[in-house]
């Protein structure tokens, strides 16, 4: 156990006896997180080098942010700026617990259940101590660089000197509330699942907001007023509010929204407060909830079979759906593969800077998901090596799995092309489009099962890694030289549309590239499972010891 | 006893430097409860996956009713049920769910293998928890539905490893029930363990491995021998015997400090 190696346990004693006037708790509390983090540098030169980068990165870009906002002062829609940018950071403080579960040990109440604690000190002891901290510091550099952007006059930075803490303490007061009402949920299994997602979100997030600032870099901050003019009475976003109504001399406005903040706190603390008294007093009842609530976790897809080919095939094909939906890993990645498949060309079409041969992304991040195929059954992959036994095991096998795949990728391609298409306005190219993804999408198959047989790697269960420390260069080997190879499989086709739209009444005939397309792509596909099987009934043994050690 | 069950001969197994199998050759009944025991580390766990097909020996063969794991495995996988230690199951279906997809990838009819789930399932006494997600299954119950699609196709010869480890005293009766049943009919099971009392309470033969190699094999009499318990015959077969901790922990006792 890697808890509290840092405190020794006379001065745990010895402070839970006085924690009666609760000015000990609050130092033993902030000791115990600077021990802890600490501790855990000390544990590996990884861990500290990795620490020391984020640090400094997270300073770089508070530093920078500060002299962004700073340089913002005087513009017409700096307190809009700054109004967001805080709500954004409220936002993450919000999330941040329910991705990170275990990013804070001190964080998790049920660690101190046998100390002899009242809940006033201890909240008062656990706030001060989750002020310290990366978050926290960089939350105060955006906070002071947004009262440096929008207070005007004496006034505005007396308010202002009230607002920095009150803003600060709303968020570490938020993160611990969002933890503390949904601990139950973050240690059980549905807790874990989350937080595989948890990089997936940001992923998306950042595209979002990469979206966004394009947009904003385009249209002008005014953009942001409406938005900012609402944010500016919501907690702790307010507090920025206040400092600018202030500066423009609405002093009602400015106390009304600091009192807001105030009162939010208040709801925050109290409310935190009350679940940490009924977790530290009442059982764990994680495991008897399980229990029950099993009887709810009904199969979802009891239809599913029916549509799906009997035998074999079919029960390849029902088990592999359901993992899409069930399994975080499987569904992290199918979701980043849909997502970044749509928002390429889709984004690109909207920015006017798109092509609609970009459509084909979406086939190509959905060709994705064919690799690695046993290694995202981890070692469960004994139980499937156990039922193959010939080199047509192996094809059906496999073929159930490229099927499974085409249920949701082909529709899904299709879609995206059409709707790329529609925006561009370009309707007589769809055809070629279409074909090409069909192209695309069976040689991405083919590599993916040839890859998944003769390169297959571990993906950890837990955490946000998708490959088996040791392993990186077999999944680079698997999946970029399989797109290399995927792509040069598809030249005939790519040559036939360049040759088509190079000749005069080339466009007369473009059409035909799609039932060619979809053709030589399910050929190709085809031939790709020929070949893979009998790579992997012959390599059972390798692909388990290699898919095992997640 | 017609033919062996299992036959193995010259079985190596390395990993780098570490010898994990060093060289074994045993022949186990067929129609017997038989239990492969050894200290931690022995090398059951690889012995077993290297007769079930799971793991490539370095050198060596392995027959199973006959066939030859590695050249025949089509008619070797069919009459074998496997438990394997320490690999997952597919963790995200329900119970009766890994049932139906292992019995219909076995090439059951699917008719069949619901019939058969559901009486594995009841019998087990999983049938409450056949629509919870094995993930959220306890050790006992993951123990047991490992057990239920290792039966469900009927094979000849079961491997168990360590099916008991981490399993509560009711789970361990239930388990002990169903293989006591199907060793009745005339199948072999083959089980690893460290346990001795339990192997010397359910086999009928055993197979003592220690550093890679068999040390004994027999009936459990003659491997017993003038032992008064299989685990002072298995002590002294191993030559851990005298490492008693003597005088040395002479202040241990709960009483003055």
């Amino acid at each position: 156990m890697s808890a509290v190696p840092g405190t020794s346990p006379g001065t745990a004693a010895g402070t839970a006896g006085v924690s009666a006037d609760g000015v000990p708790v609050v130092s033993v509390f902030v000791r115990l997180k600077l021990s802890l983090l600490r501790n855990g540098l000390r544990q590996s030169a990884r861990r500290r080098a990795a620490y020391i980068a984020s640090v400094t990165l997270v300073l770089v870009f508070a530093a920078l942010q500060l002299v962004g906002l700073i340089a913002l002062r005087g513009n017409a829609h700096a307190a809009s700026v700054a109004v967001l940018l805080l709500a954004v950071l409220a936002l993450g403080w919000a999330v941040m617990p329910l991705f990170f579960p275990s990013g804070d040990e001190t964080l998790d109440p049920t660690r101190l259940v046998m100390l002899p604690l009242r809940p006033r000190p201890l909240v008062r002891a656990l706030l001060v101590a989750s002020l310290v901290g990366i978050g926290p510091l960089f939350t105060l550099c955006v906070l002071v660089g947004s009262v440096i952007a929008v207070a005007y006059g004496a006034a505005a930075y007396a308010v202002a000197v009230v607002a920095v803490p009150l803003g600060l303490l709303v968020c570490v007061a938020l993160a611990r509330a969002v933890a503390a009402v949904n601990i139950r949920l973050l240690t059980s299994r549905k807790g874990r699942d989350l937080a595989v997602l948890s990089g997936l979100v940001i992923a998306v997030g950042a595209q979002m907001v990469n979206f966004g600032a394009q947009r904003l870099g385009s249209a002008g901050l005014g953009e942001l007023d409406p938005a900012a003019e609402v944010l500016g009475w919501v907690p702790p976003a307010s507090v920025i509010g206040a400092v600018d109504a202030v500066s423009e001399g609405s002093y009602g406005v400015g106390v009304a929204r600091l009192a807001l903040s105030g009162l939010a706190l208040a709801g925050l603390l109290s409310l935190w407060s009350r679940h940490l008294t009924r977790l530290m007093t009442s059982p764990d009842g994680s495991t008897l909830q399980a229990a029950t609530a099993g009887s709810r976790d009904r199969t979802r897809s009891a239809g599913l079979g029916r549509f799906l080919p009997a035998g074999r095939t079919g029960t390849i094909m029902e088990r592999s759906l359901r993992y899409v939906w069930r399994d975080p890993k499987t569904k992290a990645a199918w979701v980043t593969s849909l997502a970044i498949g749509l928002i390429v060309p889709v984004f690109n079409a909207l920015q006017g800077t798109g092509s609609i041969y970009f459509a084909c992304f979406a086939a190509g991040m959905l060709g994705v998901l064919m690799y690695n195929q046993f290694g995202q059954d981890t070692s469960a992959f004994w139980m499937v090596a156990m039922t193959i036994s010939s080199p047509r095991d192996a094809f059906v096998e496999l073929r159930g799995r490229a099927l499974a795949l085409l249920v949701i990728t082909l529709p899904y391609a299709t879609f995206v092309t059409v709707l790329t298409t529609a925006m561009l306005g370009d309707w007589p190219a769809l055809p070629e489009v279409l074909g090409l993804s069909f192209a695309l999408l069976g040689a991405m198959l083919a590599t993916g099962a040839w890859s998944s047989a003769r390169f297959p790697y571990s993906i950890p269960q837990e955490g946000y890694k998708n490959v088996a420390p040791g392993q990186a260069g077999l999944a680079w080997i698997s999946i970029f030289g399989g797109m290399i190879a995927a792509a040069l499989l598809c030249v005939p086709v790519i040559a036939l549309t360049i040759w088509l739209n190079a000749t005069a009444d080339g466009d007369d005939w473009s059409w035909l590239l799609l039932p060619l397309g979809a053709a030589y792509g399910a050929g190709v596909a085809l031939l790709g499972l020929r070949l893979a099987a009998p790579r992997t009934a012959a390599r059972l043994p390798e692909i388990l010891s290699a898919v095992s050690k997640g | 006893m017609g033919t062996a069950a299992v036959r193995v001969r010259g079985l190596w197994k390395r990993f780098g430097q570490q010898v994990a199998v060093a060289g074994i050759d045993l022949e186990l009944p067929a129609g017997r409860f038989i239990g492969l025991v050894g200290p931690n580390g022995a090398g059951k766990t690889t012995t077993l996956s290297m007769v079930t097909g799971l793991l490539r020996p370095d050198q060596g063969t392995v027959e199973v009713v006959g066939h030859d794991v590695w050249r025949d495995p089509v008619e070797v996988k069919a009459r074998i049920g496997v438990l394997p230690e320490g690999l997952r199951l597919f963790e995200r279906l329900s119970g009766r769910e890994l049932l139906a997809y292992t019995g219909r990838l076995r090439g059951l009819p699917g008719s069949e293998v619901d019939k058969r789930a559901t009486q594995l399932l009841d019998v087990l006494d999983l049938a409450g928890a056949q629509h919870k997600l094995v993930v959220d299954y306890s050790t006992g119950m993951r123990k047991k539905i490992g057990l239920a699609s290792a039966l469900l196709h009927n094979p000849e010869v079961l491997f168990l490893d360590e099916p008991f480890e981490g399993v509560d005293p009711v789970s361990a009766q239930t388990i002990r029930g169903v293989l006591e049943r199907y060793t009745a009919s005339g199948a072999t099971v083959v089980f690893s363990s460290h346990v001795m009392e339990l192997v010397e309470s359910l086999c009928d033969w055993v197979a003592v491995m220690a550093a890679g190699r068999i040390r004994a094999h027999g009936p459990l009499a003659e491997v017993r021998g003038e032992s008064p318990s299989l685990q002072q015959a298995f002590l002294e077969l191993v030559g851990a015997h005298g490492r008693d901790t003597g005088s040395d922990l002479d202040w241990l006792g709960g009483g003055a400090r």
